[in-house]
């Protein structure tokens, strides 16, 4: 029975992309390609589009209504990792969001969260900089600082970037700048 | 019937048909009304099970709040085992109650009771006699359940003790699955059944 069900399915769908003229533009391989951005719940393309920390994709409608059927057992549907109303990522196409009619009932969907980007890393300011304090004292005239020492408070410092990434090898050629800098410098003030 | 229900049911029809499952008979799914709301579903029992060889048929009933509550599935087909009445077909399953989630589907649902047929749960029982027996009396249990598949999931193995007794029983005029339940509920004890039956 089930069989015949599909087989009458099918061969009504041509008949109803002929009168359709939209439909008939779309070829068979978009239409798969739209099949990895299904929502989990629906299981039609995700509208108003959102995604878990877990990496789970759903119209925002259908989460809403997911969490709101179980409030104390907020759970992401596929994998069961504990989600939330806040830790979701809305995502935006180019585009999308006129279509659609806005849903009286659906609360809007949560806004992206925006932080600024890090300042450049190479040099990170004059010792004030990401909220550390640092602290030098200095004995003798400059380049023969000897006694040097140096106190940072709560050095908050970003970490190196991971080796082998276009970061890494920028921070390198700048160190290296700033080396021979310091040796002609030096270098100066000697022969001056 | 809420439209997003009857739309993902649809889909999710396609899907179980496609499903390599299918193709292996492992599963399957009709359909009983036009609006989506009444299904039938068929499972085979799993191999080296007591339930190898049987179909199991499944009613499953589709709510107005699916895929955000649980679809209603009960057996049909009557079956020995300890998470499953063998009087009214309920299932004990954590997923179709409050662990289910909405991206589960007709097809996960059916792989999920299939694999409780081959791992049941007697520590969370849905019929006490029945897991009494699987935890105390494995062997017989065993028995039990493949001579129930035997006869109403049309399982391969005969068994002609029970056949016998049941027989014996029928003569003196019980009617046939009550004398199928009596002599199951007291381990196939001809003596106790027919004590726990005339009494």
């Amino acid at each position: 029975m089930s069989g015949v069900t599909e087989n009458l399915k099918s061969s009504q769908e041509p008949n109803k992309e002929r009168q359709d003229p939209d439909s008939s533009d779309t070829p068979d391989e978009e239409k798969k390609d739209d099949r990895i951005f299904e929502c989990n719940i629906c299981l039609d393309t995700a509208k108003d589009a959102v995604v878990s920390m877990c990496g789970h994709l759903f119209c925002w409608p259908c989460l809403h209504q997911w969490l709101e059927t179980r409030p104390n057992r907020q759970v992401c549907p596929v994998c069961k990792a504990s989600i939330s109303k806040e830790k979701v990522v809305p995502l935006y196409g180019r585009g999308s969001s006129k279509q659609e009619d806005p849903r009286e009932k659906v609360p809007p969907r949560p806004a992206g969260q925006r932080t600024e980007p890090e300042p450049g890393s190479a040099f990170s300011g004059f010792g004030f900089a990401d909220n550390g304090f640092h602290m030098s004292f200095g004995i003798g005239a400059f380049p023969f600082g000897f006694f040097t020492s140096t106190f940072n408070f709560g050095d908050a410092r970003p970490t190196a970037a991971a080796r082998g990434t276009q970061q890494h090898m920028e921070e390198q050629f700048l160190s290296k700048i700033f080396l021979w800098m310091a040796i002609l410098f030096v270098a100066w003030l000697l022969l001056a | 019937m809420a439209n997003i229900a009857a739309q993902r049911i649809k889909r999710e029809f396609k899907e179980v048909i496609k499903s390599e499952e299918v193709a292996k008979c492992a599963i399957r799914v009709e359909l009983l009304n036009d609006c989506y709301t009444e299904l039938r579903g068929e499972i085979a029992g799993p191999p080296d099970t007591p339930y190898e060889g049987g179909t199991f048929v499944l009613d499953i009933k589709v709510p107005e709040t699916y895929p955000f509550n649980p679809p209603k599935v009960k057996f049909l087909t009557k079956i020995w085992h300890p998470n499953i009445s063998s009087v009214t077909g309920a299932i004990c399953l954590d997923i179709l109650k409050d662990q289910w989630a909405a991206a589960m589907t007709l097809r996960t649902v059916l792989l999920s009771l299939q694999a409780l047929l081959s791992a049941a749960e007697p520590d969370d029982p849905q019929d006490a006699v029945v897991a009494k027996q699987y935890k105390e009396n494995n062997e017989m249990f065993q028995i039990t359940a493949r001579h129930w598949t035997n006869v109403y999931a049309g399982g391969p193995n005969v068994n002609k003790d029970c056949d016998d007794k049941i027989k014996t029983l029928a003569d003196m005029g019980v009617e046939e699955h009550q004398a199928r339940v009596a002599l199951s509920s007291y381990d196939w004890e001809l003596q106790r059944a027919t004590e726990q039956l005339f009494s």
